[in-house]
């Protein structure tokens, strides 16, 4: 919100200090200034110019980011001058506000309001004018409101929106005799909720569909203005107005909160009352009003208030204990300084040996416990002045978080086998929902996306991670990427996954990772389990009909592992996509030695003509069988299917290292053993050894 | 100038020849000397064209062997062509030591400026990286690393934390809502809902971190992001204070970015905490004296912070300090990590963490 410098200066006798140093000083104590600039004013309008200079109609900005809690007093000026009274020492100028009403006039005679829900409007004042000049505003007024950004209307219209800047209560005005009555000259004005079907014109000529739900004043016909929000065309005040009505009212920001929502109208004065007013300022604001109005347009003010009041809005009382005080800042601040602070900030203290009773004045909303006084003093003390000390605390040793444990273990190990960590979006779009076949109902959808392509929480970290591999395929033939993190569903809500993606590699080499993984974070026994889709599934399925797996520990899945089907246009690309909630659960930081025998290793290979359809597996589970444990490993280390072969055959070829862990193993042994593995692996007649 | 050079040799040896040409026992020593001392190929040709060529010193020699009484033309032809088939053995043999050398230096040349081959090494996302660091800092200084979930509810995410339903305050979070939910739910715009759920389950005196990603409904450009890692921290205990906070911060960011940087509290307001601050610390580049990245004004703004609020508290089962009664009390504060790692790495677009653009991640 802007401020304009001169204006401020004018709430005291003696000089601020200069505008950048007034700004520096706010942002330390009060809030930010985000800029602070020289303007000039030049036909009919402000502009921000490089160098300040001397003379009429130059002036300085400052834009202030004042904090919501703080819109209540201080989106004026009279707040900002009170806050700089209250860093500086400055005093502020007494104001007075003497208005001169006219005896034979009495405003019960001319206005009444009648308020429908009292918690919608805590307080509705109004005061009439006869006889006004309506005109062309002054030059100083006029200036001062187009320094804040306002047009100027005219002398009426302007002076509300002169004590709005200026104190920060909206006001309105409505041309008396436009308002309709059933009774000659008492106008009655109703503060109601709209009904349905209404409709008013604004002052700015746009047409607004009411709801039930927003706040209107009324005639006894039709609204005149949509409370708090702005002003109708049907009451506007113009050249020929003669008798004014002004408005100074307080309304539940809750319900100017939703109104400005419901219709989708912000203004000035909406945006004050949102965030809550003090109902004590609308009668020191009407008085200012009429005030100005009489010395400007002229005018006789009729007299009494009318007032709307039923629950007055009393001061609170806190009591603050000064020790807490020093406990909470960390910092001794002597007695006469706080009470001297909080006086400056009209606060009413008063000091006991421990405490200090304050009384908050009652424009101070936001204020309402210790610590809110607490900062109140703080603040304005300096912060700066708080020293660094550190904690004396009980030398607990923080807890192991040991999902991040494993987490970062895992990054490390992949890191170390050459890939690289992505981060994507949490999102996919309605597109990748179709291109991947994942169902709309399962998915978690945001009722307010960003755009389009980030509609849906992402079911898997597969979709982002192969647009990672097209998007980087031009620059990178092989690639190797991974990424940890929350994927999304309506089951599960949330879960953690580990998916990665290669290009340029085959599936045995994604296998061989995935296994190297599990074994560095001690998982034994995982296996791989064939995947047998539904037919209806495997129809539009991401993954190659045959190149992929099921990954298992025991019964269970904990991920899978395969190659991308060529239907998605991609390189050729495998993916491993693992349950990382359920593999860090089963991880083990537990490692044994294991002895290295203290006998030979011999090495015997075996080749073997086989049927193209056996697994490895099976050739493999004959070999153990057999062996026993005199075989420490075997080593598949080729297999090989060509034209020399009979059709339909392949070949596989293994090392087998036989070796004992009490004996050097002989020869003889040996090549018994080896014999009896050959023997047992051509029981299968369509099986056989190469000799 | 070579040509006139040998020229005059030339000469000189004619004058000398008569009275040398008996000596073929030095002369023997002298070719062989300079067979020897021939460094290639190209002065060994010279040392066959000077004595073994057609114009070549043993060739005249043979060649005025015709003006010779008979007995000593003999006895000298005899001596001059055992020399000339000597010294042609001397230079094959020295020729083919050349040709071995030639093809043992081919062998063995070895280029050491060819540039290295570099491993096939991986890379992690620099986030992760200053997380880690993060995580470090405040571990050894006694603080837990907790994770909360990133889907939430509007009691923890808003009314736990003190900014009630329809108050202006709620805008300062521009949330992204889940759709048809029986629960209204959202995606967490920060992470101080992990604050409430760690205190709900845990009694003080506490200190924890807790890092993770926040969403906001937020337009994006090189300095703004929908979807942000933060990390929050929190210390509750009897007497936490403003000045304890101060001294924590500073040190992490005098540890996070080696440097010996100075931190500020200016007021500023968050629901959940009562004083709140904007920490802002001294810029680690200029040091304070004005520069483009802290736009000259020595400071960047790195966190928000404050005493919790104890309506915080309260919605957290944890007694708040009261007039004249015990309680706890403490601090909570919470920054990117995205604009820390900005800061670290002099990075100057934010949309590259999550661009997965292997040309940047590849640079860490």
């Amino acid at each position: 919100m802007v401020f304009s410098y001169n204006w401020l200066q004018s709430f005291f006798q003696k000089r601020l200090p200069k505008p950048e140093k007034m700004a520096e000083i706010l942002t330390m104590h009060f809030a930010e200034v985000e800029e602070c600039y020289p303007v000039k004013y030049s036909r009919g309008e402000f502009k921000r110019v490089q160098k300040f200079s001397i003379g009429r109609g130059n002036d300085f900005i400052l834009d202030i980011d004042i904090r919501p809690n703080r819109a209540g007093d201080c989106f004026s000026h009279i707040g900002i001058a009170r806050e700089i009274s209250a860093i500086t020492g400055l005093k502020l100028k007494k104001q007075d506000i003497k208005i001169k009403e006219d005896k034979n006039l009495k405003t019960k005679d001319f206005v009444s309001v009648e308020v429908r829900d009292k918690k919608a409007c805590p307080r509705y004042t109004a005061r009439v004018i006869t006889d006004v000049k309506v005109g062309p505003s002054p030059k100083w007024l006029k200036e001062r409101l187009e320094i804040c950004g306002l047009r100027s209307i005219n002398n009426i219209v302007d002076i509300t929106n002169y004590v709005m800047l200026e104190m920060g209560q909206p006001l309105h005005a409505f041309d008396s005799e436009k308002i309709e009555n059933s009774v000659k000259k008492n106008k009655k004005i109703i503060v109601r909720f709209a009904k349905k079907g209404e409709k008013i014109i604004t002052l700015d000529g746009e047409k607004y569909d009411l709801y039930n739900d927003v706040l209107v004043i009324a005639d006894e016909k039709k609204p005149l203005a949509i409370a708090g929000i702005k002003g109708g065309k049907s009451a506007e005040i113009d050249l020929k107005t003669k008798t004014i009505i002004i408005e100074s009212a307080n309304f539940n920001p809750k319900v100017i909160r939703f109104g400005s929502k419901m219709i989708d109208l912000k203004t000035d004065a909406s945006v004050r009352f949102e965030h809550g007013i003090d109902p004590n300022l609308t009668e020191y604001a009407i008085n200012r009003a009429v005030y100005l109005v009489q010395k400007i347009a002229g005018g006789k003010i009729t007299k009494g208030l009318t007032d709307v009041y039923p629950k007055k809005n009393l001061a609170k009382k806190i009591k603050l204990d000064l020790n807490y005080i020093k406990n909470l800042l960390g910092l001794k601040i002597p007695n006469t300084e706080i009470v001297n602070i909080l006086k400056r900030l009209d606060f009413k203290a008063k000091t006991g040996s421990t405490k200090i009773d304050v009384v908050v004045p009652t424009f101070r909303i936001d204020v309402s416990l210790p610590e809110d006084l607490i900062e109140e003093i703080g603040r304005i003390y300096g912060y700066e002045k708080i020293p660094f000390v550190f904690p004396v605390a009980a030398l607990t040793p923080p807890q192991k978080n040991l999902d991040i444990f494993w987490e970062e273990l895992t990054k490390d190990f992949l890191k170390e086998l050459g890939f690289t960590e992505v981060y994507n979006y949490s999102f996919i779009s309605q597109k990748d929902a179709e291109n991947f076949n994942y169902n709309n109902k399962e998915l978690i959808e945001i009722e307010n996306p960003i755009s389009s392509d980030f509609q849906y929480l992402r079911p898997t970290l597969i979709i982002n991670l192969l647009k990672n591999i097209d998007k980087n395929y031009k620059n990178f033939k092989e690639i190797k990427i991974f990424e940890l993190g929350k994927v999304f569903n309506k089951t599960f809500k949330e879960k953690k996954m580990l998916s990665g993606a290669i290009t340029g590699n085959d599936f045995y080499f994604a296998k061989g990772i995935i296994d190297s993984l599990f074994q560095k974070i001690g998982i034994a026994n995982v296996w791989y389990d064939e995947y047998h889709p539904t037919p209806e599934m495997s129809k539009n399925s991401m993954w190659h009909p045959k190149k992929c797996a099921e990954i298992k520990l025991n019964s269970e899945e904990i991920g899978f592992l395969g190659e991308i089907s060529q239907q998605i246009k991609i390189p050729r690309t495998i993916v491993f996509d693992i349950d990382f909630e359920k593999l860090s659960k089963l991880a083990s930081e537990e490692q044994e030695y294991k002895p290295l025998s203290r006998y030979p290793a011999a090495i015997r290979d075996i080749a073997i003509l086989v049927p193209f359809n056996v697994k490895v597996e099976e050739v493999l589970n004959v070999i153990y069988n057999v062996g026993g444990p005199l075989i420490r490993d075997v080593d598949l280390f080729d297999i090989y299917q060509g034209e020399e072969l009979p059709e339909g055959k392949k070949n596989l070829a293994f090392h087998i290292i036989y070796q004992a862990e009490d004996r050097t193993l002989s020869s003889e042994e040996i090549d018994n053993l080896q014999g009896k593995i050959i023997r047992s692996l051509e029981e299968n007649l369509e099986w056989q050894v190469r000799k | 100038m070579a040509k006139i050079k040998t020229q005059i040799k030339k000469t000189r040896f004619r004058k000398r020849e008569k009275s040398k040409i008996f000596f073929n026992g030095r002369l023997k020593n002298k070719i062989q000397g300079e067979i020897e001392k021939a460094k290639d190929l190209k002065e060994l040709n010279e040392i066959f064209d000077k004595y073994l060529g057609k114009r070549g010193q043993i060739s005249q020699i043979l060649k005025s062997l015709k003006n010779l009484p008979k007995e000593k033309k003999a006895r000298i032809g005899k001596e001059t062509n055992e020399l000339k088939k000597l010294l042609q053995g001397k230079i094959e043999q020295k020729k083919s030591d050349f040709a071995l050398q030639i093809k043992k230096d081919k062998e063995e040349w070895f280029d050491i400026t060819v540039p290295g081959k570099k491993p096939n090494l991986g890379h992690l996302n620099p986030l992760t990286y200053v997380k880690r660091k993060v995580e470090e800092i405040f571990q050894s200084m006694g603080f837990s690393v907790i994770e909360g979930p990133e889907i939430e509810n509007e009691w923890y995410n808003f009314d736990a934390l003190n900014i009630p339903k329809e108050h202006p305050a709620r805008d300062m979070w521009d949330t992204l809502w889940l759709k048809d939910e029986k629960e209204k739910l959202l995606l967490r715009t920060h992470t101080s809902p992990v604050q409430v759920r760690y205190m709900e389950k845990n009694n003080p005196p506490l200190r924890i971190v807790a890092p993770g990603n926040v969403y906001r409904h937020e337009a994006t450009d090189p300095s703004h992001e929908f979807q942000l890692l933060q990390l929050e921290g929190l210390m509750i205990g009897e007497n936490v204070s403003v000045a304890n906070f101060k001294a924590i911060i500073q040190e992490f960011l005098i540890r996070f970015f080696n440097k010996d940087v100075k931190i500020r509290l200016r007021p500023d307001f968050f629901p959940f905490t009562e004083p709140s601050f904007d920490v802002s610390m001294s810029c680690f580049i200029c040091e304070g004296k004005g520069c483009q990245v802290c736009k000259s004004t020595g400071w960047l703004e790195v966190a928000g912070a404050g005493m919790v609020h104890p309506n915080v508290l309260k919605n957290s089962g944890i007694l708040p300090k009261k007039y004249n009664s015990s309680g706890w009390q403490g601090w909570a504060f919470g920054f990117g990590l995205d604009r820390l790692a900005m800061m670290k790495y002099k990075i100057n677009d934010i949309r590259l963490f999550r661009s997965g653009d292997l040309r940047f991640l590849i640079q860490f």
